[in-house]
């Protein structure tokens, strides 16, 4: 097969789940040797599709080709045979389990026919390793490395198994931007001397102008466009994805920071869920009507510290005041008494009962107020069905309404609900964990400008998340994480994405702004 | 999905799975030679055709009702009591102890004290695993399970050895407790006695407090995901040891009632796995109060029309115990069988339309 021949082909592939068409009709052509990037906003079926070419989804109606061979059977393991890989969001890998074995395991190298044979699977490793420039050291346990050096043994596991065709889902979710740029250098590599396909999903559209040769736009189940990258920019993309065009207006950042300090971290010290010292040494104060951003790669402290001040996770040392009153000894609702509400960072587990209904999840933290129940026992449940109706329309949250469970709602209109239920407590202190995770973009804009409301009107705000656009938008000053400690303060208007990314991957700035 | 309709789809594999189970148990009758018509006839006659049948039926269903809810209280906070035995035996002796003690104490006084000891021996039994597991996280499951041969074999002891009774005729058990404490049977000849008013007071207590209370609602977020509850200001580890007091405290209660409705003093015979019934009831209806109750009544009938089914048609009464088993196996499918159902369904009915469209 030649290069540019159409290697993988969809042909009105329909995929019904109950209650969602998340593909529709879709029709698509990706040729050998390209780097095809495929976007969307959240829930617009680029996952799905890509799910049905690795086999774990069953399309409802429609032909899918692989090779020009027609798929009759889906299965993961079938798709491997064609030379399919994909590699998720979320990693499979088997975390006690060293670089090598995670590897070859499904396909490990026997000896005699039934006998493991470790010194082939480093073998193999370290042929793949040095056919494809991706360095990772083939005896390290995989819980013992970078997300991006997991992500590569992923990557390596699909070539061991013979993958052609690599599927990367949001390979850049959890990267630095140097890891990015390493993804980006082996990608190009892959391409070019191996001449492999790669379909990128992603909705960071600097990395589709980056990278890919041809560029897809999903929406609503649909594709609504294909395109040539060189022939298209980041706007063009945007407006595609959303139907109409998007700007990110600047926010009203109304009111002056206030004096008044209403968090005081001193010498914080936390332990990661190992034991080992996570945080080690952190002070910062927040003042009220001032959003101050924690910048970091994932994994430094910053989820630790976040823990520590909300009561999920026990101080190792130093001191926290919340409204000047000590937060040592109390539990997470103790702490929200002092204050205190909480945007977590991880909404699935710690953010919505998934299980419950939107209403349930809007009240929690309300349950016993007076208008919500009669001496804190019977619950009034017509006003607060009429609440959480108040709310889900305010809040512009969509699904099928306040009986829904929250756990078949899309992420962005979950992560409405957390918002939705923390910000109505209306405490003086927020601490918001990053609120725009995985949410598309109209979610977020309308999240960010509810943080600005909460800032305007006095609030203190301790703003963590992995999105350095989002910090600068946000913060009125800054401080990156690195291993735990404090390397560097910023205020915005001063820096760039450059500069910060620096001190977050360790570099130190000796002066405090 | 929505909440009603979901519970609309519960309601239909329920019913067709002891449909189902029900058609099963009639072919193995048929197997072995019997007429099922006549089967499930001597089964509904001698469960429902007679007043003494119809007592017995509803004093079996209300002690599964009962261990049921027990089941319940604590599943619905996340902790799944499997110990129910145990504080039942805890409670039926500790009762059947201050019953025989208080003799000749008026009733006004000596039952209520009767009622505390029988709650005060369940709950505390139930206290114990609570605690491990909410401040140790030692697995509640194993922890009861150990601690039901605990108290059986610790009240066999109890009733053959210290507390063992000087009355003659009575092979393992403690003294009588006074006559005038004893329940008054509600219809003569059957089981049915004044326990199934209090039986009906605390189903109602417990249905109110799951569904209608803040600690129930609190209980649920617990039970449904303990990291939120706590994250959401919830004091999800007390709750937790409420609710398992709870639990055991009721499965004390149904001991209680044991003793004081039908066999006068503790016996080792005082139940029969009464609380593994109950919480496979409580199971097979997802934890859900109002189900629980009306599951209960069904289980009853199977329960004591097997009896009269064996004696009349010579079908064995384990056959019911069959039909049990199948609606268990059934519903413990449930989810995958209607997925797989409702996503060819779905499957078929796109196709449709897009053929339809593109015909179109």
């Amino acid at each position: 097969m030649a290069q540019g021949e159409t290697i993988v082909s969809f042909q009105h592939v329909s995929m019904q789940f109950p209650g969602v068409l998340a593909n529709h009709d879709v029709t698509l052509d990706i040729r050998k040797g390209e780097v095809f990037a495929l976007v969307g906003e959240n829930g617009a079926g680029k996952s799905t599709l890509m799910n049905i070419l690795y086999g774990l989804n069953t399309p409802t109606s429609g032909k899918v080709f692989v090779k020009g061979e027609q798929i009759a059977h889906f299965s993961p393991s079938e798709a491997i045979a064609r030379g399919v890989g994909m590699v998720h969001q979320h990693f499979m890998l088997v975390p006690s389990f060293t670089v090598a074995q995670n590897i070859v395991l499904s396909n490990e190298p026997r000896k005699l026919g039934i006998f493991y044979d470790f010194s082939k699977a480093m073998e193999d490793t370290e042929n793949l390793v040095r056919e494809y420039g991706l360095a990772v050291d083939p005896q390290a346990r995989v819980e013992d490395i970078s997300v991006g050096l997991q992500q590569r043994v992923e990557i390596l596991k699909t070539l061991h198994r013979g993958a052609d065709v690599l599927i990367l889902d949001e390979p850049t979710a959890v990267l630095t931007p140097q890891e990015t740029d390493e993804l980006f250098t082996v990608i190009r590599r892959m391409v070019q001397e191996k001449q492999m396909t790669i379909i990128i999903i992603t909705h960071k559209l600097y990395e589709v102008m980056a990278i890919s040769d041809r560029v897809g736009v999903m929406r609503q189940g649909k594709l609504v466009g294909v395109a040539e990258t060189r022939d298209v920019n980041e706007r063009i993309l945007a407006a595609m994805m959303v139907g109409k065009e998007v700007l990110l207006d600047a926010l009203d950042r109304t009111e002056a920071v206030s004096e008044e300090t209403a968090v005081e971290a001193q010498d914080l010290q936390a332990l990661d869920n190992r034991g080992l010292p996570a945080v080690r040494g952190v002070s910062f104060t927040v003042r009220r009507g001032e959003i101050l951003g924690i910048a970091g790669i994932e994994g430094n402290g910053q989820s630790e510290l976040i823990e520590a001040v909300t009561g999920m996770r026990p101080l190792r040392g130093g001191t926290v005041r919340i409204m000047g009153q000590s937060i040592a000894g109390k539990t997470p609702g103790g702490i929200r008494a002092l204050g205190l509400a909480h945007v977590p960072e991880d909404r699935l587990a710690t953010g919505v009962c998934a299980p419950a209904d939107v209403t349930d999840n809007l009240i929690v933290g309300k349950e016993k107020d007076r208008r919500f129940s009669w001496k804190r026992i019977h619950m009034k449940r017509r006003a607060i069905r009429a609440y959480a109706q108040e709310v889900f329309r305010r809040f512009d949250i969509r699904g099928a309404g306040v009986d829904t469970a929250v756990g078949s709602l899309s992420g962005g209109n979950m992560q409405k609900v957390v918002v939705a239920r923390e910000f109505s407590f209306d405490t003086p202190v927020l601490i918001i964990s990053q609120p725009t995770r995985g949410v598309d973009i109209g979610a977020m804009d309308f999240i960010h400008q509810q943080i600005m409301q909460k800032r305007n009107a006095g609030c203190a705000i301790l703003l963590v998340s992995a999105d350095l656009d989002e910090l600068l938008r946000l913060s009125d000053r800054l401080l990156t994480i690195y291993e735990g400690r404090i390397t560097g303060e910023f205020r915005p208007e001063h820096v760039d994405k450059r500069e910060i990314s620096f001190y977050m991957t360790g570099g130190r700035k000796e002066e405090q702004a | 999905m929505n909440k009603s309709k979901s519970r609309l789809q519960y309601l239909f594999s329920l019913a067709v799975s002891v449909l189902l189970a029900l058609v099963l148990g009639g072919l193995i009758m048929a197997a072995t030679g019997h007429n099922p018509i006549e089967g499930y006839g001597a089964l509904l006659a001698g469960a429902l055709g007679t007043s003494r049948g119809v007592g017995n039926t509803l004093a079996k269903s209300a002690t599964l009702c009962l261990t049921g809810l027990a089941t319940a209280v604590a599943a619905q906070a996340g902790i799944f009591n499997v110990g129910g035995e145990g504080q039942l035996y805890l409670g039926a002796i500790a009762s059947a102890y201050v019953g025989a003690r208080l003799t000749g104490v008026t009733p006004w006084i000596a039952l209520p004290l009767c009622f505390l000891a029988a709650i005060a021996a369940g709950g505390l039994y139930a206290w114990i695993p609570a605690v491990l597991k909410v401040k140790m996280k030692v697995n509640e499951v194993i922890t009861t399970i150990m601690m039901n041969s605990a108290a059986i074999y610790f009240c066999s002891y109890l009733a053959n050895g210290p507390l063992k009774t000087a009355d003659r005729g009575v092979s393992a058990g403690t003294d009588a407790v006074d006559p005038a404490f004893m329940f008054e049977r509600v219809i003569k000849l059957s089981n049915l006695t004044e326990s199934i008013f209090y039986a009906a007071a605390i189903a109602l207590i417990v249905w109110y407090v799951m569904r209608k209370t803040t600690a129930g609602f609190e209980m649920k977020l617990t039970g449904h995901n303990e990291r939120f509850a706590r994250f959401s200001g919830i004091k999800a580890g007390k709750l937790a040891i409420w609710s398992m007091v709870a639990s055991g405290a009721i499965c004390g209660l149904v001991g209680m009632f044991e003793v004081f409705g039908l066999h006068k003093r503790f016996v080792t015979t005082v139940s029969n796995e009464f609380y593994f019934d109950g919480m496979l009831v409580a199971m097979i209806m997802r934890y859900q109060p109002v189900g629980i109750i009306l599951m209960s009544l069904f289980f009853g009938v199977l329960k004591v029309g097997a009896t009269t089914m064996e004696a009349k048609v010579g079908i064995s009464s384990e056959l019911i115990m069959i039909v049990q088993s199948i609606i268990i196996f059934f519903m413990a499918a449930e989810e995958g069988i209607m997925n797989s159902i409702l996503a060819r369904r779905a499957r078929k009915r796109a196709a449709l339309t897009l053929e339809k469209e593109a015909g179109a």
